[in-house]
């Protein structure tokens, strides 16, 4: 099924359901104004100004987060690769060679489900057949590399 | 950063793969040779040799030069630092979402504080 080259990192997968319309919850990742409020994890923050998007594939979506405690600040470069309004996003990663998949899931009742798939892969593998064998969700999997990192060996 | 974007790469490759993954699981509880490795699994030692070959690239595992069956050696901070991106990785898009769910619910109580805004 897999070997040593058609393996390929599957890293993260994330799912997060908001209360709100789909539409909104898509702009909300594509426009400056609300990227502002909520692009910086806890203790960072991503000014608007800084900000640039031009969503379309081949676009910019450039980021910096500024450390609210010490002003050290982590830019991000990345591209467009896809921009399916309101449905999916991906942009890759200029320094990490990272890709980034967001797909929005209209669950009703103004409830939006929003998937996050990081992946890193190789420009050979980006064949929809390779892809299926490595967004094998590694991130649950942490939980349980966690667990032998954590057992003492003797 | 504790690894490389390139060892980080590698480890992960060699971590999707269900084998290697049990072999790894295996030596979280110790040492062991190749024929230790072997024997839950229906390969023969080519087969197995070339899975620890994979991961010994990555550093996630090494072998003792000298010992007569040279015991294979999870090397855990390098299994740290796989679990530590993802880990790193997932709270980042948490602390966002948290912060993207308040966010959302402002405006949607507010829709008119939001326009003036832009």
């Amino acid at each position: 099924m897999s070997n040593d080259q058609q393996t390929a990192p599957g890293e993260l997968d994330f799912t997060r359901v908001f209360h709100a319309p789909r539409e909104l919850v898509f702009r909300c990742m594509i426009d400056p104004e609300h990227l502002t409020n909520f692009w910086g994890p806890a203790g960072t923050s991503a000014p608007v100004e800084r900000i640039h998007v031009d969503p379309r594939p081949g676009g910019a979506f450039e980021t910096v987060m500024v450390n609210d405690a010490d002003g050290s600040e982590y830019p991000t470069q990345a591209t467009y690769v896809e921009v399916t309004e309101p449905e999916r996003l991906v942009w890759k990663e200029a320094h990490s060679g990272m890709t980034v998949t967001a797909t929005f899931a209209d669950l009703g009742g103004a409830r939006t489900e929003v998937r996050i798939r990081q992946v890193n892969v190789p420009e050979m593998l980006r064949s929809p057949e390779a892809q299926a064998g490595f967004l094998t969700s590694l991130d649950r999997f942490a939980d349980y590399l966690g667990q032998l990192s954590g057992t003492s060996a003797r | 950063m504790p690894l490389t974007e390139e060892r980080l790469d590698a480890t992960f490759t060699a971590l999707a793969d269900p084998t290697r993954r049990a072999i790894v699981a295996r030596l979280a509880r110790g040492d062991a040779t190749v024929n230790e490795l072997a024997a839950p699994f229906e390969m023969t030692l080519p087969g197995i040799s070339k899975h620890l070959k994979v991961l010994e690239r990555c550093g996630l595992i090494s072998r003792s030069r000298h010992a007569q069956f040279r015991p294979c050696h999870l090397e855990r901070a390098v299994l740290d630092g796989a679990v530590e991106w993802i880990e790193e990785h997932r709270r980042i898009w948490t602390e966002r979402f948290d912060k993207l769910d308040a966010h959302l619910r402002d405006i949607q109580a507010d829709p008119a504080r939001y326009q003036e805004g832009t």
